[in-house]
């Protein structure tokens, strides 16, 4: 069936706007597209979106993770294998991470990291017939926000739910950032750390994140005004 | 040594030494032609000169600008913080850009220029990207 930005599209479902009408300008075709030799085909269940200038995705329910390369991801070391690590990021197999790729690591000075431990790293490579691989550092050798996330909780959720916390324009974490001091840490696969001062706190934030899925923006803000006055003991 | 597609060189001249080049340029170029043949009913001329109009990109991190995933809050860990400030801080700046030497001071050396040089030759040479206040 023939579909247009903002339908709600179902896979097998053709898109005709998306091709450019001049030839200088690129689209940028998104997850859940692909090019066929006629049309765009749609490849999964969502609502097709666009953003100016061409760029075009699928906005979809998922809780499966597939690698995709550059993503930031929270992965639990299952396993300490010679030279690499084996990290479990919720894909169809392991990934791998080299002891060489944290801040400051040399062959002698090997990071600490035990089976079990938490870390937040980034996909290198992640292909459909290949073992995707992570790092703890970016291109220069400092490991900005990547590494090892200590203390803390996890949990999981769908990964539109990741999503939709870090859209710029969701309101979740502005309303949360002046109540009470957190630390968040939000991988593409699907799972989430937190840290804060108190258990109290700790559940309050997951509460906030949680509950945020079916909300609109409005319905968060009052959600955290709610959460925070709980919080400070203004209402019981 | 040019030789046009008609023109073929004899066959004695390339056995000689100093034609070894052109001799393998010739066989190249006919391999190639053999090889354009036998494909020439799979490949067609549409695939030939077809160019990439598309760009693919599976991550929804850049279709949907989302912010960078590890955030913290009312000092709970300095170092994501000052990270965090650092990468507002352009936004925040980005109108006005830092400058040695101000648009008029610039504008009137450019004039003085102008009038010494007097040239049309040189005013190409001017990039023509005007400077925006």
């Amino acid at each position: 069936m023939k579909v247009s930005v903002g339908d709600v599209v179902l896979p097998g479902d053709y898109c005709e706007e998306i091709s450019p009408k001049d030839e200088k300008s690129r689209v940028v075709i998104g997850p859940g597209l692909r090019k066929e030799v006629d049309h765009v085909y749609i490849t999964k269940a969502g609502i097709l979106k666009k953003k100016n200038p061409h760029t075009y995705w699928i906005d979809s329910y998922q809780k499966r993770y597939v690698p995709i390369r550059g993503e930031n991801v929270i992965g639990i070391v299952t396993q300490k294998a010679g030279d690499i690590f084996r990290v479990d990021i919720g894909g169809s197999t392991t990934a791998a991470l080299s002891f060489l790729s944290f801040e400051g690591a040399t062959k002698k000075n090997r990071p600490e990291l035990q089976v079990g431990d938490i870390i937040y790293a980034k996909l290198v490579i992640a292909s459909k017939d290949m073992e995707p691989e992570l790092v703890c550092v970016d291109s220069f050798g400092h490991k900005g926000r990547l590494g090892v996330l200590n203390d803390g909780f996890m949990f999981k959720c769908p990964i539109n739910l990741v999503r939709k916390i870090l859209n710029p324009k969701c309101p979740l974490l502005d309303s949360l950032k002046n109540e009470w001091p957190f630390e968040m840490a939000a991988g593409m696969n699907g799972r989430i750390w937190i840290k804060a001062n108190s258990m109290r706190e700790s559940i309050a934030l997951g509460n906030a994140i949680l509950g945020a899925e079916f909300l609109s923006d409005s319905d968060i803000k009052k959600m955290c005004n709610n959460i925070a006055a709980i919080l400070a003991g203004h209402v019981s | 040594m040019a030789t046009t597609k008609k023109l073929k060189l004899p066959k004695a001249l390339l056995e000689m030494k100093f034609m070894l080049k052109t001799k393998e340029r010739l066989k190249k170029e006919e391999n190639q032609k053999d090889c354009d043949r036998l494909y020439s009913n799979i490949i067609t001329n549409e695939m030939r000169h077809a160019s990439e109009k598309n760009i693919f990109e599976s991550s929804f991190t850049f279709c949907e600008d989302l912010i960078e995933g590890r955030v913290s809050f009312k000092g709970m860990n300095p170092e994501i913080e000052r990270l965090m400030e650092l990468e507002n801080k352009p936004n925040a700046c980005d109108g006005d850009m830092q400058k040695d030497v101000s648009d008029e001071a610039l504008a009137k050396n450019m004039n003085k220029l102008f009038k010494r040089k007097g040239s049309s030759g040189f005013k190409d040479c001017v990039p023509n990207k005007k400077k925006k206040n």
